[in-house]
Parts: structure tokens; C-alpha cells; sequence
């Protein structure tokens, strides 16, 4: 396969996976904003959005004030925003339409029409339509994907270059969201509300992984910090966690047989000392540090996601 | 005569069709009777009314939406507005017999100007004998010196063409262009095929319809002849210049249905002479390359040395016989618009045959008798530069001004070799449903042939693509200058 075509079977991944999580984590904190207990509250909720994003500083430079429809076009649909759900989508399609004799023609179909729907948009439309059903749109358009993705392709190196792209950003966007909460608690003023605050944020975390459901079933509604943690980071089983896409990635890196010595600089090693890290800690271990411990492990997946690229991915 | 169908029968959708007396139909005949492979398809359209051929031409656009088959149109939005190539859901039928004839025509006609390649860039045969002028081929900016002594594998070199054929008012097919540069627009003929079949499917089941589809298939066994020897299996890529050329669709289209890599210039590279491609685990030799880039720019060491699309040092290895370059370099010589009149001595010539095609009769601006006769009779022939290509600058007398006139005539005085004149060709009609009437009227239309050349192997796709000119009395059909196609259909019997 073409070092340029891997590449953009990565990226179209990575992308799918991005405009999902940015998609639900508007919705999720916007939604939960309308009603938040407290003024100061809902200011956290919409600067999350911005923060989630890494775009909180480009978009005081356009409005001076945090306002609900602008915070709202400018992470959806904004031309002037390179990191809006729009400019993912458009980079899920470049990306599909380079790479059109590699992937299915389904795959391409569903991709160049949602595309064209998105592109329809305009300020007008979206709000119209709320950002509730422009959200989920694009979180059922990119599982459509993932859908033909799955059913679609053979298991060779297309789908495992897919795959990995979605699995990286997939631990990348669920450490984000994690540190991003994390950061947010620690904002929360103790003597006002304390506690309704703490759950408010915690229920917004896990809605924001789109874990919600599944946290419960398993752990029988005892939301702890601990508890939310231990899940979202460390669940083996539970394809949002961290764990899982780790040990995800770690197979899918080997299937792929990038032709490599097994030295120290190598993916194999790094992404084997990676995974293997997070199978052998425990919650009680990174609780207090959270915030330190996800900010390390943000960076080595940033580092793994590099040297991939410039190793096997450039052309 | 109770069995002849005249179209006054059709009500409806043929309401008011006109015919023109000017113009040959090439559904019915002067006194409006259907001809007879035309008559299944009639019979099947009167069933619909406009609103349901409404219905049909957006289910078709929708279907070619969703697939991108689509280009797109530049605009100062920040992403571009893309459109469809317009597609008319009367198929245009070719008969058996007919297609028999041009089949056999657009094969003498491009093996002969194979040889003629050939022989430019060897002995030059043809010009000693002073069959053809040669400063008509050394003054043409497609020879490429790099191409002389230098014989391809299999001694081929137009290994695909595209030759443009138009039916005239006496009822004989002409031929109007020969395109030997990597000729486009084969994908519109699979998809618009595809379309026909999804749309009005039940008249595929009324007809003898020679398939299209196999056409990858020939073009790739096609590619393997002319392969360099391996211990392998050859590689064998096609060449784009990347997602916003115009027409990337169908880069990735051949691509897919060949099962071959789709490449850019900068995925390849060349070591020792050997041309290879970057994959993600290492260098991958490649052998042909089916490349959608023209001349000047598939070599920055050779030719353009701005090319960023090309690759340094192909020629070299091309000159080496390590790879397969198609179409050859160089092929442009012939497909000049001025090397297209001498093409019935070019078939006498090499094969001591007489063309099964016409061509039509061409006045060369660079002879004072034909020069003269072109400023004096300017409105009623069709004016021509020899070498640009998508109907771009040509001008049509009778539709033309005054003004216009006088400008061409400026810049005919000033560069001759550059312009030739034909006289008007009448360009059959066809009727083709048109939206904003909602209903048939008749329009021009040409057929664009794609032949292949492999070693010892020769391949014509059966129809080809059915251009047609949307905007009413236009006789350009060209997809830039508001052309739209047809499903094109060759019987079996």
C-alpha cells in the first residue's frame, strides 16, 4: 500500500472518531448548560466546549463575549474555525476521496452524502434544526461509518490503517475529555453546592464518553470519582476505555507488520510499553495525580501517533 | 400502414416535436416515422408523462450525486460547488450494422497513426516521400525529440484513443478529431450505464445490448502486453494529478475497477533507472503506468522544470525500457488538428488500404490557396487553433460576429500553422428530454470511440460516449462548454 494512501486511511479514521466526540461533547455539555444549578455553572459548560477543542483563544479573538449561538456556529459550522465539526467532516471526505480505489464503494457513499448535508448548513439551518439533531446527526453518521467500515472491508491493511486511526484518536479524544473534566472540577467553588456541582460534572463526563448506560449496569449507580475513573480509564472490556483501545492498538500495530526491528525507538516497543502500563496499574495508583497521569499518557499517545506517521506514513 | 409509428403518436412527452429538415434524426426518419431500432424504446416512453421522465431524470442525478461522479465549479465559497455532467435518459442506439463499420474504421484508423508515430520518430519514411510536409510535424510543440531512435515495448504508442465521430446530413459517420493524448471521459460511459440500468431497466430486457463493462479489464490485460519482463507479475498503476483535477473521478474510477494502485507523481520515485512507488512497507517497483498526466509535466528533469506533478527522471528509466509509459510521450505530433487531414494518406500509406472512414474535407490556413479561400468564406466554415483541446477557441461562422470574425482573422495572419477551417458539418440530432420545457426536442449530438492498441491485441469499446449539446442550435458538445451525454447502445443484431 502507498505510504500516502496509509496515510490518509489513518487520518480519515482519526477523523470520524474526532467529529464524533467534538459532536457529542457540544451537545452533551450545551444541553446540560440550559438547565445547569447555577450562572457560573453554565459558564464552565460552554467554556468546556471551547477548551475541548483547543480553541478557546482563537474564538475571543473573534467575539468578545461568551455567547450561546456563537459558541455553537463557531465549533460546528464556522469556515474560519480549521477544527470545526464541519472541517472534520470535510477532512473525513479529502481523506475518502483520495483513497477511493481503497475503500468500499458504500463506505464512500455514505461519507459524500452526509458531506453534501453538512455542507448545506448555514447559520439559519442550524439553528432551526438545534444543535441537539445537528449532534446527532453526525454521532449517527460517523457510526454509520464505522458501520461499513466493520462490514464492509476486507481485514487487511485498509481496514487495520482505519482502525488504528479511529482506536488512537478514540484514547486520545477520551483522554481529552477526561482531563478536560478533571480541570473543570477543579474549578468548582466547594462552598456553593459542592456536591449537586461534583455530580452534575461526573454525569457530564460520562455522557460526554457516551458511557452512561454502561457505567451504571456496571457499577450499580455508585458514581464515585473513583469509580468513574477506574471505568473510563482501566475497563478492559468497555471499547470506550482507554484499556481497550490500547490493547486495540497494540494488536492491530503487530497485524499490520510494519517491517521494523523491535529496538526501543520502535512502534512495537512503544506502543507495547504503553498498553502493557495501563494492564498493570490500578486506579488506587493514579487517582490522586489524575490530572498528571493524563496529561503523561495524552503525550505518549501524541509521540506514538507522530512516529507512526513519520516513519511508515509519509511520502 | 397500421405498423409505422409516426411520432405524432406519441403524445405527451413529444408534443410539438420538431423536426429539422437541415439535420438527420437519428430517432425518426424525415417524415417522422420511428426507425426501427428505435421502436421498442418509443413504444416504452409513451408510458410516461413529463412528470414521471422528471421523476427518472432526478432519480439519475441523485444516484450520480451520491456517487460523486461529479466536477467541480470553482466559486469563491470556501468549498467548492460541485455539479454533475449532465445525462439524458433517451439512450442514443447504434445499430448492428453500423457499428460493424465504425468498429472496424477507428482500428485501421488508429493503427495507422501508430505507425505514422513510429515512423516520425525513426526513418521519417513518410515525410521523404512527401506524403506529409515536414515542417508540419517538426514546428508541432507535442514532438519530443526525447522520443527519436527510442521504440516502446510492443512498438506501441497511442495505446489508448479516444476518435471523435459525427453522423452528417448524407447519413455517413465522419470523423472529426482523433485523440491520442490519454483522450477522457470513459467513466461517464460505465456510469451512465450503471444509471440507465437503475432507472429503465425494462428496456434492457427488450434489447440485444452489448455490455461495456468488461472495458477495465481489457484496458489493464491491455497494459500487461506492453509490460517491461519480470520475474513477477507487473505492476501496473494509473497516474493522476491529484483530487482537484477535474477529472480525478475518473482517475480513481479506472483505478478501482482494475484493482491497480492509483498514484501521484510524488508517491513515486526513480532509482538506477527504475521507477518505484512508496508503500507502507517499503519501495515497490512499478513496470507501466497509465498516466493521466500530459507531456510537459510528467518529467521536471526532461521537460517543465516547475512540475511538481510529475516524476524526476521517468524518462530515463521509460528510455531504458524499465518502464511502460502510456500513452507514449510524444504522441501529440499526430493528433494535431493539421496532421488530421493527411490521416486518409497516413491509412494509404502504411497499410495500402482505403479508409473505411470519412474524414471531414480540411482547409490548412499555412497553404496560401486554402488561407485565402478560409478569410474570403469565414461564415460558413468552422475555424480551429491545431492544438487546443475541450473546444476551446473555436469559432463557428454562421453563429459567429462581425467583430469576431475580424479578431480571428488577425490572429490567422499572424500564426497559420495554427488554424485550420472545416466547413459546417450538420451534426445529427437526437431527441433528448430537456428540463425546463419538459419535454423532447431534438439536439446535436457526437459519439467519442475509445480504442485500445496492446501488443498484437486490439480492443474497441462497443458505443462509446454520446455527447450532447444541451443549449439549444449549439453544435459544441464539449462537457466545459455546456455539453451533457448519453447512454450509448451498440445491438447485437
Amino acid at each position: 500500500m502507498l505510504s500516502r494512501i496509509g496515510n490518509s486511511l489513518f487520518w480519515m479514521g482519526r477523523y470520524i472518531e474526532r467529529a464524533e466526540h467534538v459532536a457529542r461533547y457540544t451537545k452533551v455539555h450545551y444541553v446540560s448548560s440550559l438547565d445547569a444549578p447555577l450562572a457560573q455553572n453554565k459558564e464552565i459548560a460552554l467554556e468546556s466546549i471551547l477548551d475541548m477543542v483547543g480553541v478557546q483563544a482563537a474564538y475571543y479573538q473573534k467575539h468578545a463575549q461568551l455567547t450561546d449561538d456563537d459558541i455553537l456556529y463557531y465549533i460546528t459550522l464556522d469556515d474560519s474555525n480549521p477544527f470545526s465539526i464541519a472541517a472534520n467532516i470535510n477532512g473525513i471526505r479529502e481523506n475518502a476521496r483520495g483513497t477511493r480505489d481503497s475503500i468500499s464503494i458504500e463506505l464512500w457513499e455514505i461519507v459524500n452524502r452526509f458531506y453534501h448535508n453538512v455542507n448545506n448548513y448555514n447559520a439559519a439551518k442550524l439553528q432551526h434544526k438545534g444543535i441537539f439533531n445537528f449532534s446527532r446527526e453526525v454521532e449517527e453518521f460517523c457510526t454509520l461509518a464505522k458501520g461499513y467500515v466493520s462490514n464492509t472491508l476486507i481485514r487487511n491493511e485498509v481496514w487495520m490503517l482505519i482502525s488504528l486511526g479511529i482506536h488512537l484518536e478514540r484514547a486520545i479524544q477520551i483522554s481529552k475529555i477526561i482531563l478536560n473534566k478533571l480541570y473543570d472540577v477543579a474549578k468548582i467553588d466547594p462552598s456553593q453546592q459542592g456536591g449537586t456541582l461534583y455530580s452534575y460534572q461526573w454525569t457530564m463526563l460520562l455522557k460526554s464518553a457516551e458511557s452512561f448506560d454502561m457505567f451504571q449496569r456496571h457499577y450499580k449507580n455508585n458514581a464515585t470519582r473513583r469509580n468513574i475513573l477506574d471505568f473510563l480509564i482501566f475497563n478492559p472490556s468497555f471499547p470506550k476505555a482507554l484499556t481497550y483501545n490500547l490493547n486495540y492498538l497494540q494488536n492491530n500495530i503487530q497485524a499490520i507488520g510494519f517491517q521494523e526491528e523491535k529496538t526501543k525507538g520502535s512502534l512495537t516497543f512503544k506502543i507495547g510499553k504503553l498498553a502493557t502500563q495501563l494492564q498493570f496499574l490500578t486506579i488506587e495508583e493514579v487517582e490522586e495525580n489524575a490530572i498528571e497521569f493524563m496529561n503523561k499518557t495524552l503525550e505518549k499517545l501524541f509521540n506514538l501517533a507522530r512516529l507512526l506517521e513519520e516513519k511508515y506514513l509519509i511520502f | 400502414m397500421s405498423d409505422v409509428r409516426n411520432y405524432e403518436m406519441y403524445k405527451g412527452v413529444f408534443q410539438g416535436y420538431n423536426l429539422n429538415p437541415a439535420y438527420l434524426d437519428e430517432v425518426f426518419s424525415p417524415a417522422g416515422e420511428v426507425l426501427p431500432h428505435y421502436s421498442l424504446v418509443l413504444d416504452q416512453f409513451q408510458h410516461f408523462t413529463a412528470e414521471d421522465f422528471k421523476e427518472l431524470n432526478e432519480l439519475a442525478k441523485v444516484s450520480f450525486f451520491n456517487q460523486g461522479v461529479t466536477f467541480a465549479v470553482y466559486s469563491d465559497k470556501a468549498r467548492g460547488v460541485e455539479r454533475i455532467f449532465p445525462f439524458d435518459l433517451f439512450p442514443r442506439i447504434i445499430s448492428a450494422q453500423d457499428w460493424n463499420h465504425l468498429e472496424r474504421g477507428v482500428i485501421q484508423r488508429n493503427m495507422a497513426i501508430n505507425l505514422f508515430i513510429q515512423d516520425i520518430y525513426h526513418k521519417k519514411q513518410i515525410l521523404r516521400d512527401g506524403i506529409v510536409p515536414p515542417e508540419l510535424i517538426f514546428s508541432s510543440s507535442h514532438y519530443t525529440k526525447a522520443m527519436l531512435g527510442f521504440s516502446p515495448i510492443g512498438n506501441i504508442y497511442n495505446h489508448i484513443s479516444g476518435t471523435d465521430l459525427i453522423k452528417h446530413s448524407d447519413g455517413e459517420y465522419y470523423v472529426l478529431e482523433d485523440n491520442v493524448r490519454c483522450p477522457s471521459g470513459v467513466s461517464y460511459v460505465l456510469s451512465n450505464r450503471e444509471a440507465m440500468k437503475k432507472t429503465l431497466f425494462n428496456l434492457f430486457r427488450k434489447h440485444n445490448i452489448l455490455s461495456v463493462q468488461d472495458y477495465p479489464q481489457q484496458l489493464l490485460a491491455m497494459m500487461q502486453s506492453v509490460a517491461p519482463e519480470t520475474d513477477n507479475e507487473p505492476t501496473c498503476v494509473v497516474l493522476t494529478p491529484g483530487v482537484y483535477n477535474s477529472a480525478y473521478y475518473e482517475h480513481a474510477f479506472l483505478a478501482l475497477n482494475m484493482g491497480i494502485p492509483l498514484v501521484e507523481g510524488r508517491d513515486l520515485f526513480v532509482d538506477r533507472n527504475y521507477v518505484y512507488m512508496k508503500t507502507i512497507y517499503g519501495p515497490q517497483k512499478v513496470d507501466v503506468i497509465y498516466r493521466r498526466i500530459d507531456d510537459p509535466f510528467i518529467d521536471p528533469l526532461a521537460f517543465n522544470p516547475n512540475s511538481v506533478l510529475g516524476i524526476p527522471g521517468v524518462l530515463g528509466a521509460y528510455r531504458e525500457g524499465n518502464v511502460t509509459l502510456l500513452n507514449a510521450p510524444g504522441t501529440g505530433a499526430a493528433d494535431d488538428k493539421a496532421v488530421y487531414s493527411y490521416v486518409p494518406d497516413i491509412i494509404k500509406y502504411y497499410l495500402a488500404e482505403e479508409p473505411i472512414l470519412n474524414n471531414v474535407h480540411t482547409y490548412r490556413c499555412e497553404l496560401e490557396s486554402d488561407y485565402n479561400y478560409v478569410l474570403e468564406h469565414m461564415e460558413e466554415l468552422v475555424v480551429k487553433p491545431v492544438d487546443e483541446s475541450g473546444g476551446y477557441g473555436i469559432l463557428v461562422g454562421s453563429c459567429s460576429t462581425r467583430e469576431q470574425r475580424e479578431e480571428l482573422k488577425k490572429a490567422i495572419k499572424a500564426n497559420r500553422r495554427k488554424y485550420i477551417a472545416q466547413p459546417i458539418m450538420s451534426l445529427s440530432l437526437h431527441s433528448t428530454f430537456i428540463e425546463d420545457e419538459n419535454k423532447f426536442e431534438g439536439r446535436h449530438i457526437d459519439l467519442r470511440t475509445y480504442t485500445l492498441l496492446g501488443k498484437d491485441k486490439q480492443f474497441v469499446l462497443k458505443g462509446g460516449l454520446s455527447r450532447v449539446a444541451l443549449t439549444k442550435g449549439s453544435l459544441v458538445v464539449n462537457s466545459s462548454q455546456g455539453g451533457g451525454s448519453k447512454d450509448t447502445w451498440v445491438l447485437s443484431k
